[in-house]
């Protein structure tokens, strides 16, 4: 994909290069110590030891959350629905309040019984139901393959920005651009020190990731301020933005009051118990560290947002206002050329202005520092998400379904031949999506990554249950999750090739309804519950010792 | 225990009520439909404290979560037991 992108102010000269093989030559460094302090064992090589500090747990599981739509997505949202998206940051103090109010249950019980994945504890709630196991197992990979697809790309795209006159190479008789190019380096890289090291060296890498990640943020924000005249001229600005810019539902019209509440109630909580977190609340040293990490998330995290990046949307909405062409809004020049490139805000109004405002030489380390956070954010969600694919796809399939007697090394091989194979499908769907203009895998992937939140979400009923109700059955539970992941499905666009004829047209109309009235989460996760309630009426529970002793490990009581 | 003594549970569990029936009021007054109060207003270009109406709303609701995530954290969480 060759785009004409708008040209930094000034030369950047060799400063990108230095930066960014700084900052991979420490990544694979943190990738060598992990391996050199790990111990053979799948719990170690999963769970780094389940004793990792305060400081550790916070950034993991906040690099964790944060995508490449941290710098890219979010405020792109911002730049082209205006003040309304802004709402969309109030989900994060419900996230942080879950880190301690699900992870301090979950890490009791893991500790006790040896859990490892999302699975381990569902499943042994349930009465140990292998259709159970791979139904979560199921949900994890829907959450985890689109993910993975979305870092890789932004990758694509941002050394496309940071190296806008880098040429062609040519290797085994194939031309790569330096899209490509990017996508591969930081692909390879990822699957590299997740290989080598397993958690503790994605763990130490999130520090780093979240700590250049935070401060690119808030950077962002107050180099955008400070270019637009300091805060009061700023807010000036803002007011004289067009009316459907300054309020809900926004100039798209996507943003009503409910369908922000349901992401903000229901998203916070899919996107925690999705398997890379939960598995980050099972390595945890001890519950302090769960709500001090909780307390962190809850309150420093949104200030990032809102003081931060956020402001670059709204800053660049107010200097490169979007124009709409034949009924489709399209970004400012100076931002992008198509509708796919709003989330080019932050990148484009860093390189505008950032050199002017502070200088040449520092300017240009800047912006090379505020890039490489970009690609921190999204290497930190890939390996995380890597990671917990190989312990869901080694502990709840191959384990469970294909090689039950296989030995502890054999699974640990079989973990990493997943973080190759995941690299790989996921590097060849953005290869043939950015190759094809005719295939539309990328915009289908664009959509999946809020779908992909919804079908977490299909976890949440069964988690609640197994973790504060217990009234739950196995098959209330097999049910209720089958019905959630049939109700996302139904809003994605895979559905119509399913249903012909008049039940396609009647969906469709449905789902659009009400996919502008609500989270698509949240319907699934309605009628989850409400299948899950109806059949658990009728069927047998889990005996009362069983509940018992799974509340006493979940709560901590002697 | 040598600590401080916790807050016994009945108070403990009125706070957590209390401090959950705030939060969720923040979820429906700030990103929800207490919005339409002051859409009108942020849509004409109003301003609270010279700032667009909408962002001071989302930053004030999100004041009000982050106080009583901080409330929690202090009061009720810091008294459980590992």
């Amino acid at each position: 994909m060759n785009l004409p992108l708008p040209l930094a102010a000034i030369d950047m000269g060799f400063t990108p290069h230095i930066v960014l093989l700084l900052y991979l030559g420490m990544l694979l460094s943190f990738g060598i110590i992990g391996y050199l302090k790990s111990r053979v064992s799948e719990e170690d090589y999963y769970l780094a030891g389940r004793g990792q500090g305060v400081l550790v747990t916070a950034l993991t599981i906040m690099a964790t959350f944060f995508s490449s739509s941290a710098l890219l997505g979010v405020p792109g949202l911002v730049y082209k629905d205006g003040v309304g998206f802004l709402f969309f940051v109030l989900n994060l103090p419900l996230s942080g309040a879950a880190i301690y109010l699900l992870g301090s249950r979950i890490w009791r019980i893991g500790r006790v019984r040896g859990y490892v994945t999302p699975a381990d504890l569902i499943t042994d709630y349930y009465g140990g139901s292998s259709l159970l196991r791979g139904l979560v197992a199921f949900v994890g990979f829907l959450y985890v393959i689109p993910y993975i697809v979305m870092q890789i790309k932004a990758g694509g795209y941002l050394a496309q920005r940071m190296f806008p006159d880098a040429e062609n190479l040519s290797f085994f008789g194939m031309e790569y651009g330096i899209f490509d190019a990017g996508a591969i380096a930081l692909s390879i890289l990822t699957m590299l020190y997740v290989l080598i090291g397993g958690m503790r060296s994605v763990a130490w890498t999130d520090v780093v990731q979240g700590i250049l990640l935070l401060s690119g943020m808030i950077v962002a924000g107050l180099a955008t301020v400070m270019a637009m005249g300091g805060p009061s001229s700023f807010f000036i600005q803002l007011s004289e933005l067009p009316p459907a810019a300054l309020s809900v539902p926004g100039p798209s019209g996507a943003w009503s009051p409910w369908k922000l509440m349901t992401i903000c109630m229901f998203t916070s909580l899919a996107t925690m118990i999705q398997p890379g977190q939960w598995m980050r609340y099972y390595a945890a040293k001890s519950v302090d560290t769960l709500k001090k990490s909780a307390l962190i998330f809850a309150v420093g995290l949104p200030c990032c947002f809102l003081f931060g990046v956020m402001l670059v949307g709204l800053g660049a909405r107010a200097l490169y206002p979007p124009s709409a062409v034949s009924g489709n809004l399209l970004p400012h020049p100076k931002i992008g050329t198509s509708g796919g490139e709003f989330d080019q805000v932050v990148v484009a109004m860093i390189q505008e202005h950032v050199p002017l405002l502070i200088g040449g030489g520092l300017g240009a380390i800047v912006v090379s520092l505020i890039l490489v956070a970009v690609m921190a954010a999204s290497m930190s969600t890939a390996d995380s998400n890597l990671h917990a694919l190989s312990a869901v796809l080694t502990r709840d399939v191959y384990d469970r379904f294909i090689r039950p007697k296989a030995s502890e090394g054999e699974r640990a091989w079989f973990g990493r031949g997943v973080i190759i194979v995941a690299t790989l499908l996921a590097l060849w769907l953005v290869s043939v999506g950015d190759r094809n203009p005719d295939f539309q895998t990328l915009s289908l992937i664009a959509q999946l990554m809020f779908v992909a939140m919804a079908f977490s979400c299909q976890l949440l009923p069964l988690a609640i249950d197994a973790l504060f109700v217990r009234r739950g059955t196995q098959a209330g539970a097999i049910s209720g999750i089958t019905s959630g992941i049939l109700v996302v499905f139904l809003f994605t666009p895979f559905a119509n090739i399913f249903l012909t004829g008049g039940l396609e047209n009647s969906l469709k109309e449905l789902t659009s309804t009400l996919g502008k009235l609500f989270d698509t989460g949240f319907c699934g996760a309605f009628v989850n519950t409400t299948v899950f309630i109806v059949v658990s009426k009728f069927t047998k529970r889990p005996t009362k010792e069983h509940r018992n002793t799974f509340a006493r490990d979940t709560e901590g009581l002697p | 225990m040598d600590g401080p003594n916790p807050p016994s549970v009945k108070s403990s569990r009125k706070l957590s009520w209390i401090l959950s029936s705030v939060f969720l009021c923040a979820l429906i007054m700030g990103p929800g439909p207490g919005l339409y109060l002051i859409n009108e207003y942020a849509a004409s270009g109003g301003t609270i404290l010279r700032v667009p109406a909408l962002y001071f709303w989302a930053v004030f609701w999100f004041a009000v979560e982050a106080a009583v995530i901080i409330a929690a954290y202090k009061l009720i969480w810091k008294g459980e037991s590992e």
